[in-house]
């Protein structure tokens, strides 16, 4: 009977951050084009052929310029360049998503245990962050990833517990305002232990701003993976946009003014980073509302 | 650069993340505007001219040491080379012997002592004589420390004594007769400098304290590591000072990089141009390219069991690679002319044996009967037969039940390593052996092929005009001492290859000597401890408004930089009039203008941050 309520309550609330967010038209364009590349990613071993990329079949004479077979031109191996952006998304997503994940994780028991247990658990805990705030984390992802054997999980690891200290001082602020409120004094009168606080009360509250700020830094663990795939940090044996972008530059292609082999990749940083952008400011709007009619 | 940035700012701008995204936009754009714009222009500021004229090089590989002892990179080596004399030098012309410290020599009847007659009158840049002590100390360094013999310890393995009786004659007493007498490529350095080095592994042996005295044609007096080694013409030089006042060499991290500088007239000379590079060039105005025959093989390595002097095994190789059928099955599903045609964009010669083409004297070339093949059918029916089955994934197995994993190492900063592995993996991937890539800095590929820890590698070697340098670094006798220390090339150690490489060595009649050496090439390439893909041509280009010629060795043909001998830097004609002391260069006044746009950039970026900040509350 009540679950039924709860459920009956959460699906209005759905639909009203739906409404919400659908008014923000950056945030739904941001969407829409999302979905799109996602889907197209997703679909790519369905809709294209992989063989195509590897170096010994290339189809093509090396960078010919766009035509008709090959709508984006052709690599220095004579790939089809469409073919290895569209690739190139897959790993770009898993890694962002992945090291998001990772961050995010992180960012949020570090940032609730701080929070909620406060005293000397929050003064080790906040010191760690701000070790890990002050460090570079460029420079500390190319360490790791030197470190450690090459490859995806490489990747997703290095981005992933280089960007968490600001998920977990966010979400220990967000922690500190709703463990003021009197129902959790209450709870807390009522014997409510700390899963039970942390759990039922603590975590339904920052969730929103969780998941608003996780699509931000989904866009940046993107351009965190270009970044050391185009430092050649990357998993060398997949293509992504970082390293087709490596590539153009360590073959000479730019001084050779192949432009269809720049654009694509550097294009597509920009516009799914862009479309996380939008995707998140428009939701965090609607979760905090203190941001209301600002932005 | 911008992604660089992008992730720096990422750490400010999270901290604020519930109002900041415009903002640190704001910030982000004209700095990244600017960035964009400053990019190619952040090295010319080190390169800038102090009077005189000065030849700018740009050095796209690294430098592993200076101390001419331990130098192996093409990029030390060919610094190593302008700093000191060498006894005699291959001519600029033909690659023929030529007095260098030593005017004439001799040889005994029995062939076993040679005697140079050392050069007077010739000075250190200290002001001490070069005396016949300097090069029996050089070689005898050589010939009893371990660690001196890195670099050139193949050339002295044969010595049985080094003496100098007198300060203008130098006794050589070899303990076999040996063909490549006038071709030692081993730098004399001072005695009175170089004997108090204890530890020849010691990094203050690369400072210029150190390395800074010297007697070639120019002197080294400043070395930044990755960044700059500056070099000033030697006015004393016997042969007479060069023709310009200054060389320098400075590293850039990527030829495109190297390209862009030449264009903008940040640098004069360049080298190891990608074929792509090469080809957008040609016809520039202003500019010469320059395509050269190779004296330099391109190899990838199988490992074939690296073991040391005292055949203990090091390393980690995977042993299946010591059976040699397994070697050849590799060879066979590999595809040179593909490489050369498609990564090299067919700036090279196919491969054959370990001489290149441009000393046709030694070249060998297998016949058709001898040559491998690209069949993978064949391969896969040879590791069949071999042993190998293919297990359930299509990944072999060998007799020890292990998988047949191979790793494949090569210079993430060469395009030739990063693009020809992608050619490799699929070749073996299609004959059931899986290769993962492992593409790492000049300095570990170098560790690692010296230790043995590797299964492939990408690898290469310059060679000299006596075949003894190269045949030398693939006999026993190059094997490490201890593990790290290698001048081998490949840890080949093969008796019948070392015995015809012996025979070779101390053959004095040159018809039967050539013989021999095709004959070492040929056991070579049949045991493949690394198959050879080819010879590259050296692709240079050089700015004609600056520098009007560079001798070329050999002459009409060869190569500008990377020769055996310091001709190419030493001979350089500067343009009359060419632009040199005074008034900055073009790219430092567009550098100048960058900050600029930074600084303006980035002013404007922090008001509006302000302002917006005040808007919030």
């Amino acid at each position: 009977m009540t679950a039924a309520i709860v459920w009956q309550r959460r699906r209005a609330a759905a639909a009203g951050v739906w409404r919400e967010f659908a008014a923000n038209r950056g945030g739904l364009a941001g969407l829409v084009i999302l979905a799109v590349i996602v889907l197209l990613a997703v679909l790519a071993p369905v809709i294209t052929d992989p063989s195509g990329l590897d170096v010994t079949n290339a189809p093509g004479r090396p960078l010919q310029p766009p035509s008709g077979r090959f709508p984006l031109g052709t690599d220095i191996d004579g790939r089809s360049v469409l073919l290895l952006t569209l690739w190139g998304a897959r790993v770009s997503l898993l890694v962002g998503f992945a090291a998001t994940i990772l961050s995010v994780l992180i960012g949020t028991i570090v940032g609730i245990a701080a929070g909620h247990f406060g005293r000397w658990v929050a003064g080790i805990l906040l010191r760690l962050t701000d070790f890990f705030l002050v460090l570079p984390s460029l420079v500390l992802a190319i360490a790791l990833s030197t470190v450690l054997p090459q490859g995806i999980a490489t990747i997703i690891l290095a981005v992933g517990v280089t960007s968490w200290p600001t998920t977990a001082r966010l979400v220990r602020a967000q922690t500190l305002t709703i463990e003021s409120r009197p129902y959790i004094e209450r709870a807390k009168a009522l014997g409510g232990g700390h899963l039970h606080i942390v759990g039922k009360h603590v975590l339904p509250g920052v969730l929103p701003l969780v998941l608003a700020n996780t699509t931000l830094v989904v866009g940046n663990s993107i351009i965190a993976e270009s970044t050391l795939s185009f430092l050649g940090l990357g998993d060398p044996s997949a293509v992504s946009w970082g390293s087709m972008l490596q590539r153009a530059l360590s073959s000479g292609a730019v001084t050779g003014g192949a432009w269809w082999y720049l654009l694509p990749p550097g294009l597509a940083i920009v516009v799914i980073v862009l479309c996380f952008t939008l995707v998140g400011r428009a939701l965090e709007t609607v979760v905090n509302p203190r941001l209301k009619g600002h932005s | 650069m911008w992604l660089l940035f992008r992730l720096g700012g990422s750490t400010e701008r999270r901290d604020l993340v519930r109002f900041s995204m415009f903002r640190s936009w704001r910030v982000g754009v004209p700095l990244l505007a600017a960035m964009l714009v400053a990019g190619p222009f952040v090295a010319p500021a080190q390169a800038q001219q102090q009077g005189g004229k000065v030849l700018r090089v740009a050095l796209v590989q690294e430098v592993d040491h200076l101390n001419p002892f331990l130098a192996s990179f093409a990029s030390s080596t060919m610094v190593g080379r302008l700093a000191w004399e060498f006894l005699t030098l291959p001519s600029a012309e033909d690659n023929t012997p030529s007095p260098g410290l030593a005017t004439s020599w001799t040889t005994s009847d029995d062939k076993l002592t040679w005697t140079y007659q050392i050069r007077q009158g010739v000075k250190w840049s200290d002001g001490q004589a070069v005396t016949a002590k300097d090069a029996a100390f050089t070689f005898n360094r050589i010939m009893t420390d371990k660690k001196a013999q890195e670099a050139n310890g193949t050339y002295v393995e044969n010595f049985a004594s080094v003496t100098a009786p007198d300060d203008h004659t130098l006794v050589i007493r070899t303990k076999v007769p040996q063909a490549s007498m006038t071709a030692i490529d081993v730098p004399i350095v001072p005695e009175h400098i170089w004997a108090g080095i204890s530890d020849m592994d010691d990094a203050k042996t690369d400072g210029v304290p150190v390395v800074g005295v010297g007697d070639g044609p120019f002197l080294i007096t400043e070395y930044r590591p990755n960044e700059l080694v500056r070099l000033k013409a030697n006015p004393d030089y016997w042969r007479g000072k060069a023709k310009y006042d200054e060389l320098q060499f400075i590293s850039y991290k990527n030829a495109d990089a190297a390209v862009n500088a030449l264009r903008n007239d940040e640098v004069d000379l360049v080298n190891r141009l990608t074929s792509t590079q090469f080809d957008a060039l040609q016809g520039e105005a202003n500019i010469t390219t320059n395509k050269a025959t190779g004296r330099r093989y391109r190899e990838l390595l199988i490992n074939p069991g690296a073991q040391n002097l005292d055949h203990q095994p090091i390393g980690d190789g995977n042993p299946a690679l010591k059976d040699v059928r397994v070697r050849k099955a590799i060879a066979q599903a590999i595809d040179p002319r593909t490489l050369i045609d498609k990564v090299l964009g067919g700036y090279g010669e196919l491969g054959g044996g370990l001489l290149p083409t441009s000393y046709p004297k030694y070249h060998w070339d297998p016949s058709d009967a001898q040559r491998y093949k690209f069949d993978p059918a064949a391969a896969n029916a040879a590791l069949d037969a071999a042993g190998y089955p293919k297990g359930a994934d299509g990944t072999r197995v060998g007799p020890d039940g292990k998988p047949l994993q191979l790793r494949l190492l090569g210079r993430a900063s060469e395009d030739f390593a990063q693009r020809g592995s992608d050619y490799v993996v699929s070749w073996l991937g299609a004959i059931g052996i899986k290769v993962t890539k492992q593409l790492v800095s000049d300095n570990e590929v170098d560790d690692r092929s010296n230790a043995g820890t590797y299964d492939l590698a990408f690898s290469g070697w310059g060679t000299s005009p006596d075949p003894d340098y190269t045949l030398g670094k693939q006999s026993c006798g190059a094997l490490p001492a201890t593990a790290g220390s290698s001048s081998s090339a490949s840890f080949f150690c093969d008796p019948q290859f070392d015995a015809l490489y012996q025979q070779e060595s101390t053959e004095l009649d040159p018809a039967k000597r050539a013989d021999l050496v095709k004959q070492a090439q040929a056991r070579y390439y049949d045991q493949v401890p690394s198959v050879v893909i080819d010879y590259d041509n050296p692709l240079e280009a050089f700015r004609t408004d600056r520098f009007t010629s560079f001798p070329k060795q050999p002459a009409g043909s060869g190569n500008i930089m990377e020769q055996s001998g310091y001709w190419g830097f030493y001979g350089a004609t500067p343009a009359d009039g060419g632009s040199d002391s005074g008034g900055l260069p073009a790219g430092a006044w567009v550098g100048i203008g960058a900050a600029v746009i930074v600084v303006i950039g980035a002013g404007v970026g922090l008001s509006r941050r302000k302002k917006s900040a005040d808007d919030q509350e």
